[in-house]
């Protein structure tokens, strides 16, 4: 259906293009699956990339590349829809029915969206100074990105010694509390937050601001009206990859606080919720289907998210 | 009028580059800042918009603005790459700084005045280069600055549209004060009342156009405005050359003239409306426009008071 053009994007439909491919991809992946035989759709993703490297007429380069790439797509989505696709819709109602499930599903994504108010209350006005040079920038850009090389478990012992009893916050109930869950799963997911709004400001051409001022608009007013709303979207990717990094943060986690008391609006109380990504470690050795479902509950949560936010920021709306 | 007196220094790891300038902008005048790549022209505009730490004084219609921050200036600045606020519509970059301005312009009349009318509700980001750059001019209009200074504001657009836009310009700023930074020497002739041409972050001369192009003051002005610089000892007796370092004009050379003297074309290349020929003359070489054949023989001469002595030939820089 697509071999007849090239897919230079001139003489056939870009959306239709994709849908096309997704939909081809989709039925083998079910053929496959229906066979027992997931080993043949592995082979036809890979095959079919390359199909497709070749209709771009971008050489053999491009074909090697496509298949190479086509690969890699396949290790990366291949387990995410095999997960789904082994949850039953029962037993993911089964799933949801359960109270600690639910408070667990909430916790993930509560515990983790106020990780990421923090780290873009504080992390943000850095990104905005870093896009500056100033002396010891490169040290201040180091530490940001520190923690993207720190064991998430030694993340999680360092946070518990330097903010838990005893610590540099006496008064913050850190282990096995929700403070501390929050800060561990800050200190993990900064940089995402930092790097992103760094990247976002940077993006904003300072000529453009130098207008602005020259128009009459003060420093603030400059920000207000130039370099906040052409750096917003720098700042939510920044954002969502923070968020999405704290809710499958495990090891920080696993070591400060999993299983803490949180204000729960359901109930009007506070209840006693175990997080996420512990949750299905935990129960994967009391209640496989659990687990699973409670895998995808929060797969699904991520990617609804993820979907939402990158399509609000995207400049054209368009698939591709 | 703009007078300043102004200098800074600007360090990276490696090097500092100095900018130092002390001119006077009259009233209703553009003031061309013309020099090669490098010499300082945009860092000075930006230090006199204010985007820099600077020493001395700028004074604007009596005003002292040296301590002021950009917004308080009063002047209007418009960017070689337009820097147009991509997230607002052509109307809304246009009234971005009515809000600051009481007597500010109506945008839409200033739309259509600069013939972009039917644009208003589109996004920069769908507009050609020229159209961006009317709508620059148009925001930066719209506040009524006292003083205008622009950078390079044609170099980034095609030859037709570049053409189109500096005759607009030179109507627009007929009676504004403005500073406009071009590396471009006909671009200077055609927009400047005068010209300060720079050097490495100093001013090499400033005058009025014809002069600064007619009487360069050294050989780098001389060569940079687009004269020819030989030396009158190298020059045949038929030419009525007078001795030291001269610099001569390209549209000053008759070529093929009866009582000249003996000349080679070298070399012809055909520039837009006429042939640049270059020619061996005695010991020199001197450029001319003629439609001379190349590699055949002819005559030149130069009419009596064309020659300019350099003054100060020996002690230029470059030599």
């Amino acid at each position: 259906m697509v071999a007849a053009a090239r897919f230079d994007g001139s003489s056939v439909d870009r959306r239709a293009l994709v849908l096309a491919v997704a939909a081809v991809q989709v039925a083998a992946f079910l053929v496959a699956d229906a066979l027992g035989r997931p080993t043949l759709y592995v082979a036809f993703a890979v095959v079919s990339a390359a199909c497709l490297g070749a209709l771009a007429d971008r050489g053999p380069f491009g074909i090697v590349a496509a298949c190479l790439g086509g690969a890699l797509l396949v290790a990366l989505v291949y387990p995410l829809v095999t997960l789904v696709t082994v949850a039953s819709p029962e037993s993911v109602i089964a799933a949801l029915a359960r109270p600690d499930v639910r408070r667990t599903l909430y916790l993930s994504v509560y515990a983790p969206l106020l990780a990421t108010l923090l780290t873009c209350f504080l992390g943000v006005p850095l990104a905005l100074l870093l896009r500056r040079d100033f002396p010891g920038r490169p040290v201040v850009e180091s530490l940001v990105d520190l923690p993207l090389v720190v064991p998430h478990s030694v993340a999680g012992l360092a946070v518990l010694l330097a903010f838990g009893e005893g610590g540099a916050f006496p008064t913050l109930p850190v282990l096995g509390a929700v403070p501390g869950l929050v800060l561990a799963l800050a200190f993990v997911s900064a940089p995402y937050a930092v790097d992103g709004a760094r990247e976002g400001f940077e993006t904003v051409d300072r000529d453009a601001e130098r207008a602005a001022r020259s128009l009459g608009a003060s420093r603030f007013e400059t920000f207000r009206r130039v370099t906040a709303p052409l750096a917003v979207r720098g700042v939510l990717s920044g954002a969502i990859l923070s968020w999405a990094r704290a809710v499958s943060e495990y090891g920080a986690v696993a070591v400060v606080a999993y299983n803490v008391s949180v204000f729960y609006p359901p109930a009007g109380e506070r209840v006693q919720a175990m997080f996420g990504s512990v949750f299905v470690v935990r129960e994967l050795d009391v209640n496989f289907d659990a687990a699973v479902a409670v895998a995808v509950c929060l797969l699904a949560v991520c990617v609804a998210v993820f979907l939402a936010v990158r399509t609000l920021t995207r400049d054209t709306g368009r698939w591709a | 009028m703009l007078r300043f007196d102004v200098r800074a220094a600007f360090r990276d790891d490696a090097t500092t580059f100095d900018v130092a300038a002390d001119l006077t902008v009259r009233d209703g005048e553009t003031l061309c800042l013309l020099g090669p790549s490098g010499s300082g022209k945009t860092l000075l505009l930006e230090l006199l918009a204010g985007f820099h730490e600077h020493d001395g004084s700028i004074e604007l219609d009596g005003r002292p603005i040296e301590d002021a921050p950009p917004e308080a200036r009063g002047i209007g600045f418009v960017f070689q790459n337009y820097a147009l606020f991509s997230h607002l519509s052509v109307r809304e970059n246009v009234a971005f700084g009515t809000k600051y301005h009481e007597n500010a312009r109506d945008p839409d009349a200033l739309l259509a005045r600069l013939g972009v009318a039917d644009l208003a509700e589109r996004s920069p980001d769908t507009l050609s280069g020229g159209e961006k750059q009317r709508i620059a001019l148009a925001r930066a209009l719209c506040v009524r600055p006292d003083a205008f200074l622009l950078d390079e504001p044609l170099s980034a657009l095609d030859a037709p549209t570049r053409e189109r836009l500096r005759d607009d310009l030179v109507d627009v700023l007929a009676d504004e004060t403005a500073v406009y930074v071009t590396h471009d020497r006909t671009t200077a002739r055609a927009v400047a009342d005068r010209v300060a041409v720079l050097r490495d972050g100093r001013v090499a001369q400033v005058g009025p156009t014809e002069t600064v192009f007619e009487r360069p003051a050294t050989r780098f002005v001389a060569e940079f405005t687009g004269a020819t610089v030989v030396a009158g000892s190298s020059l045949p007796p038929g030419l009525d050359a007078p001795t030291g370092l001269l610099a001569v004009r390209p549209d000053h050379i008759r070529v093929g003239v009866a009582e000249g003297a003996p000349a080679h074309v070298e070399r012809v290349v055909r520039e837009d409306a006429a042939y640049r020929v270059t020619l061996a003359v005695g010991d020199a070489t001197l450029v001319a426009y003629s439609s001379a054949e190349p590699s055949t023989e002819t005559t030149v001469a130069v009419p009596s008071g064309r020659w300019h002595v350099l003054p100060d030939g020996e002690r230029d820089a470059d030599e």
